[in-house]
């Protein structure tokens, strides 16, 4: 098992530097700093100024170095839109953002794995069969759609809570239900079908055979082994929550990282841009580590090996 | 001897697809007794052993006939629940993956004994040594994907006579093992039946299987008992063509016969296309006019002797 987690750290390591390149890439690739940051009538010694300020007229590797010195260091360089750094701008929408999205994995784990288990419990019922519809319903009705229902009849039509912003914790109410909605419906669906694909395995018929009571069944033999299928699908429902903030904090004007990045791309804010890329790999990562590290500690054919 | 159990003209469906299973199946089994089922692959023998069970799975259901097991002891007036244990084919496919051999006994013992804490342990302990699994102490913290086929197959077996069951159903218990294993799990069922006084079910497409261990056999063909007689007398006068071949199968892989097996021609007939009359007639070198008409009623040819067929192979 330690081997086995080693294995994922170094894989997640490798990923970071690979991210952090490829950022150092695009950066040499989008254009002239200098000239993007000072003024168009600026004179050939201020931009020499700038780019010994910010080592340009060093080589490439050197500047490559330079440049992962200064991310290590959590340097961004400074926003091109109002000058502050990178580091502060980023930061202040980091809490924003894990506010909405993990209530939102939270609420959406608690309705969508006991949905899930129901349906897989009393299959082909008129519950299993409500469950599914709704589930097919949430999932196929696009994030950024339901948000902008849950606007129109919650904040226009019915007026009971607020449509943008964060000032409050009723701010957070709709894009939260928006996103546990989705996924809600997602791990349902997965739930049943892992469910239902274990209790069809062997062991569970010879569980049945033993005269182990249908409660022990479901809790003792059979989600523990759908748990395992289980950690990786919310694992992707996680970093999917991430990812889908820039498609759902704009319809709700939640000043979080994803609608900081898409305000950051349609300015042109390149440092701000690329930490984001940076930070957003580094969630993923991380996300990708617990989820192996979970999977390991819940099979033993992993762990024990 | 007193009778343990008897299955009365039982049909098993699959309503979905409008088939039978199993069409019209007697046996009864003693107190201690030892019951072969033995025919080819697909032809009912699993889901006679999962109907007798009581765990047919879903979409299979019992749609007629009786399954009864008589009463513990002479002054049982309740209806009889019967201690059944089931051991599989694949036994490793048959644990669960995420509990060890530890917690499988011991929950085994606390359900059906009432046995706990250390008391459960030592008993699972002894249980694993008496199925052979040496080392014991250590081998209740494994998980079964960390032992070979024929030793989850003793962990079942120990984990079957957890329940002092008064039946054993064993669904081809090696199949799936190599023949040294295979031999010793054959060895160690046959003790246990000694031991314990329990009464066997055993299924095997394999008729030395059977002949090992049976008392009685019942050769099955598409969901129907064709044959059933001793073990002995069914080795030695097999009546009906099917079992008479299949017979001949099995002596004929004889290390020391150079003459490779006779195959029985053509092959089982599919549950939903079954041939009418009698189901192994267009395999049948001796079917007639009526063989195709109706299924022949069973008939006693012998002491307890009993065969479908219009025209048994003579002794
Ligand atoms: N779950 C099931 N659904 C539908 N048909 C089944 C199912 N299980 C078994 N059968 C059918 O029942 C017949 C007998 O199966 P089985 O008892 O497993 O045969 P055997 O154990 O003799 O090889 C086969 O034709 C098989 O296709
Ligand atoms: S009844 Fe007829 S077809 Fe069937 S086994 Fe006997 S002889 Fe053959
Ligand atoms: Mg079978």
């Amino acid at each position: 098992m330690t081997a086995f987690i080693l294995v994922r750290l170094v894989r997640a390591i490798a990923v970071l530097v690979f991210t952090v390149t490829l950022v150092f890439i695009v950066l040499r690739l989008s254009g002239d700093p200098a000239q993007q940051m000072l003024s168009d009538n600026a004179g050939p010694e201020a931009l020499a100024a700038f780019n010994a300020k910010w080592g340009l007229d060093r080589s490439i590797p050197e500047q490559y170095l330079y440049y992962v010195a200064n991310v290590l260091r959590g340097d961004f360089g400074v926003s091109f839109a109002d000058g502050r750094e990178v580091f502060t701008v980023v930061g202040e929408r980091i809490p924003k953002t894990l506010i909405v999205t993990v209530s939102a994995f939270i609420v959406s784990m608690l309705i969508g794995i006991p949905a899930g288990i129901l349906a897989a419990m009393r299959r082909e019922s008129a519950l299993d069969k409500g469950v599914m519809a709704g589930a097919v319903l949430g999932y196929s009705v696009p994030n950024f759609l339901l948000g902008l229902t849950f606007i129109f009849v919650f904040a226009v039509w019915l007026r009971v809570l607020p449509s943008s912003g964060s000032s409050t914790w009723n701010h957070a109410i709709l894009p939260v239900a928006t996103f546990a909605l989705f996924n809600a419906a997602a791990l349902a669906r997965f739930m049943r079908s892992t469910l239902i694909d274990v209790l069809g395995q062997p062991y569970i018929a010879a569980a049945r055979a033993d005269g182990i009571p249908r409660w022990e069944i479901i809790f003792r033999h059979a989600l523990p082994n759908a748990a395992i299928p289980m950690v990786t699908t919310l694992g992707f429902v996680a970093g999917g929550l991430l990812g889908g903030s820039a498609l759902i904090e704009p319809v709700f004007a939640w000043p979080g990282l994803g609608s900081g990045f898409v305000n950051a791309t349609n300015t042109g804010d390149l440092p701000v841009v690329q930490a984001m890329i940076v930070l957003f790999t580094v969630f993923m990562v991380a996300i990708n580590l617990i989820v192996d590290v979970l999977y390991a500690v819940l099979n033993p054919k992993i762990r024990k090996h | 001897m007193s009778k343990l159990l008897t299955v009365r003209d039982l049909v098993v469906e699959v309503p979905a697809r409008n088939i039978k299973i199993l069409d019209g199946i007697n046996f009864s089994l003693e107190a201690g007794q030892t019951l072969g089922l033995v025919g080819e692959s697909g032809c009912g023998k699993s889901v006679t052993c999962y109907a007798v069970a009581n765990m047919l799975p879903r979409g299979i259901v019992r749609s007629g006939g009786s399954v009864t097991f008589e009463p513990g002891g002479p002054s049982t007036r309740k209806p009889a629940v019967p201690k059944i244990a089931m051991i599989f084919q694949d036994p490793t496919s048959s644990l669960n993956p995420v509990h060890t051999i530890g917690y499988y006994l011991e929950s085994a013992l606390y359900r059906h004994q009432g046995l706990k804490g250390s008391d459960a342990r030592m008993e699972a302990m002894r249980l694993l040594e008496r199925v052979g699994i040496d080392r014991a102490r250590s081998r209740l913290r494994a998980y079964p994907h960390q032992f070979s086929g024929g030793m989850n197959q003793r962990v079942m077996i120990a984990h079957a006579l957890a329940a002092k069951p008064q039946l054993l159903i064993a669904d081809e218990p090696t199949t799936a093992l190599d023949v040294t294993m295979q031999a010793q799990i054959l060895h160690l069922l046959e003790e246990l039946k000694a031991e314990t006084g329990m009464s066997l079910m055993i299924v095997s497409h394999d008729l030395g299987v059977i002949a090992r261990l049976a008392d009685r056999a019942a050769v099955m063909y598409c969901g129907k008992i064709v044959e059933t007689a001793s073990v002995a007398e069914l080795l030695e006068r097999p009546s009906h063509p099917y079992a008479r071949a299949l017979i001949d199968c099995m002596l004929s892989i004889d290390p020391d016969d150079l003459a490779p097996p006779v195959p029985i021609p053509g092959s089982v007939p599919l549950l939903d296309s079954l041939p009418e009359g009698c189901h192994f007639h267009p395999r049948c070198l001796r079917a007639s006019g009526e063989c195709s008409a109706r299924f022949p009623a069973p008939a006693n040819i012998g002491f307890a002797h009993e065969v479908s067929c219009y025209h048994p192979v003579a002794a």
